[in-house]
């Protein structure tokens, strides 16, 4: 938030603001990880491959710009994201006889309800938000589990554009509504009088209670939010295989969580933006990438990740003490 | 009147007894298996795994900080429990210990040094476990060949104590004394409740930081050796749940997610409620829609309790 108000002369000393460094730090490293496996790794830069990172980023992605809403505002994260797209994956296949659009706004519904209802008790009751969602996750699983009866459903029809298309070869059409919904993230947070009074609430919650901001009707908004991400990555995860189960989401929190803090969203609330989301999630989905073209096995591109988590977090701490 | 105003105070407290109590009538009257031997047993065997996790994660809570790596700790303990122990278990023993120690030193440290929440180094520590598991397991079923180890194992005493839960509810009570009585019991609550306050007052706010994700690394890998021994085998999918599990049972006992409130005995009730919810629904044969469900509220009247709702009614009955 101090690019927008310093003069452009200071723009760049503001990417390298204590509280700005690791998201530039990581937005850098994003690209020249990208450049430098395009030019060093055989078809890493091919449309099948590009678009094999821009799916996996897609999901996560969309999921952890929701659980961001929730993190920036104060409520550290939330644990039913998995439960709450494994339900969406479900719902999605379910209606998918009815097209897609209407496939993909019953899933909304479906994540949108849950998040409400997570708001309400963790806004308007002051529960505490992570047993809260602990429990939302048990209930969403549950009830996903007696509407599947615990079995996989499968589509009907073939594959769908949101599926398997692409607008341009290389970027899938899942890819463009990521970046829709980044954007239309990054302005409603930075820009509206409801982004300002979701960071003020993460900055300090007594001060902005006290300063009469809305602010269990913000933390309502934030979990709505985190629920719809989540409803829309199940959504796309059963349009890309047809199927929608229990299964479908079961890292999905742990892997939002670790998107957004490598990104550079502090987990105390009320700082990072949600293009930090975005390039945090786009460094690990390359990351991970790589790995795989060069055939490291799953455990190999699991421990890397946890690494990464731990040397993105060290390098900003420590780098944000050096520039302070 | 003085009793409703004690529930009032203190309506965790109360409700955790009341739900263990109402769990208890309610399971026994539709299978009176449920107070049988056999069955007290088994409930001491989830008690004494997810209970180690549990009283680990509830002395990082307790410090001010959060431990994330303890389920994945268990898988990686017991695997390494069984790699190193096919010539000498006690080797193995203290392999699969002093590691859990290390993770938890280097949790304790980083978190200490980079000033940055625990909430996000144990996250990645988490996610590097959970990778180097299944690496150690390689893609097979690891086994244990020391069957006089397992059965001793899984002897009982008065029929219903087994040596692990024997050694659990030990060490529940050796860290009640330990908080309430020494100095660095009383560092990591202060720690916990004021660090700032703590540190000016003399407190030695590291080293109780330190103590407690040492303490939270130990718990949870002995917890995963005495089940790779108890079982004779191990898998990286083993504590899979444990940890939000661990976190449930930490706050449905009473632990605060802000620190320094919180008390061993608390987070053992904690721990039995969910221990005879899953036991008592296993035992009448729920489905596991049921089940997640009948969790998921559980946890909610918790959660309930310790926020608006009971506030109004303290209010309304003091």
């Amino acid at each position: 938030m101090s690019t927008a108000t310093l003069a452009p002369s200071s723009r760049l000393s503001g990417l390298f603001a204590p509280a700005r460094v690791q998201a530039t730090v990581i937005q850098i490293a994003t690209v020249v990880m990208f450049l430098l496996a395009c030019v060093s790794i055989d078809n890493f830069a091919s449309a099948a491959n590009l678009s094999s990172i821009l799916y996996a980023a897609s999901t996560v992605g969309i999921a952890a710009v929701g659980l961001a809403s929730v993190t920036i505002s104060g409520n550290l994260f939330a644990l039913s994201l998995g439960a709450t797209a494994a339900f969406s994956s479900i719902v999605f296949i379910m209606a998918s006889g009815l097209g897609v659009w209407p496939a993909l706004a019953a899933s909304l519904l479906l994540g949108v309800a849950f998040g409400a209802l997570q708001g309400l008790v963790v806004g308007w009751l002051r529960c505490n938000a992570i047993i809260s969602t602990i429990a939302a996750g048990s209930l969403i699983a549950g009830l996903a589990t007696w509407v599947s009866d615990g079995r996989t459903v499968l589509a009907e029809g073939g594959p769908t554009w949101l599926g398997s298309g692409t607008i341009v070869p290389g970027v899938p059409w899942q890819a463009v509504l990521f970046a829709a919904i980044v954007i239309v993230g990054e302005v409603l947070m930075q820009r509206t009088r409801a982004g300002w009074e979701l960071r003020l609430r993460g900055t300090n919650p007594d001060a902005a209670e006290l300063a009469g901001l809305r602010v269990t009707r913000m933390v309502i908004l934030s979990y709505v939010l985190a629920g719809a991400g989540a409803a829309i990555a199940g959504a796309l995860i059963a349009a890309q295989s047809g199927t929608g189960n229990l299964r479908v989401g079961a890292d999905l929190d742990f892997s939002a969580i670790a998107a957004m803090l490598v990104g550079g969203i502090a987990i105390g609330g009320g700082r990072g933006r949600i293009i930090d989301v975005a390039s945090g999630t786009l460094f690990l989905a390359v990351l991970t990438n790589i790995l795989l073209v060069n055939n490291f096995a799953y455990e190999v591109q699991l421990m890397v990740k946890g690494l990464a988590v731990l040397v993105a977090v060290t390098a900003g701490a420590l780098l944000a003490r050096k520039s302070r | 009147m003085t009793l409703l105003k004690h529930i009032a105070e203190n309506p965790l407290l109360a409700l955790r007894w009341l739900l263990l109590l109402a769990m208890g009538t309610l399971f026994t009257l539709a299978n009176a298996y449920f107070l049988a031997p056999g069955n007290l047993y088994a409930l001491g065997e989830t008690f004494a795994l997810l209970g180690l996790v549990a009283l680990g994660l509830a002395l990082t809570m307790l410090a001010g900080e959060f431990d994330l790596s303890g389920g994945a700790m268990v898988a990686v303990a017991g695997l390494i429990m069984l790699k190193c122990g096919t010539e000498s278990a006690l080797f193995g023993l203290l392999a699969a210990l002093g590691f859990g120690a290390l993770v938890g030193l280097f949790n304790g440290l980083v978190t200490l040094k980079l000033n940055v929440s625990s909430l996000v180094t144990t996250l990645g520590v988490m996610i590097l476990l959970s990778g180097f598991a299944v690496w150690l397991e390689g893609g097979q079923a690891v086994s244990f060949a020391n069957y006089d180890l397992t059965d001793a194992f899984n002897m009982d005493w008065f029929a219903v104590l087994s040596p692990r839960s024997t050694l659990t509810i030990a060490l529940f009570v050796a860290t009640g004394l330990m908080l309430a009585f020494t100095r660095m019991g009383r560092d990591i609550i202060a720690a916990g409740s004021h660090r700032k306050a703590a540190t000016m007052a003399g407190a030695n706010v590291p080293g109780a930081i330190i103590t407690s994700f040492v303490l939270s690394g130990l718990f949870a890998a002995l917890a995963g050796a005495l089940l790779a021994i108890t079982l004779g085998r191990a898998s990286s999918t083993f504590g899979a749940n444990l940890l939000l599990q661990a976190a449930s049972a930490a706050i449905l006992g009473g632990v605060a997610l802000s620190g320094g409130v919180g008390r061993p005995f608390g987070v053992a009730i904690g721990v039995l409620v969910l221990a005879v919810l899953n036991n008592g629904l296993g035992l009448i044969g729920a489905s596991s829609p049921a089940i997640l469900l009948l969790n998921g509220a559980v946890l909610l009247i918790a959660v309930l309790a310790g926020g608006a709702p009971a506030a109004w009614l303290r209010a309304r009955l003091a």
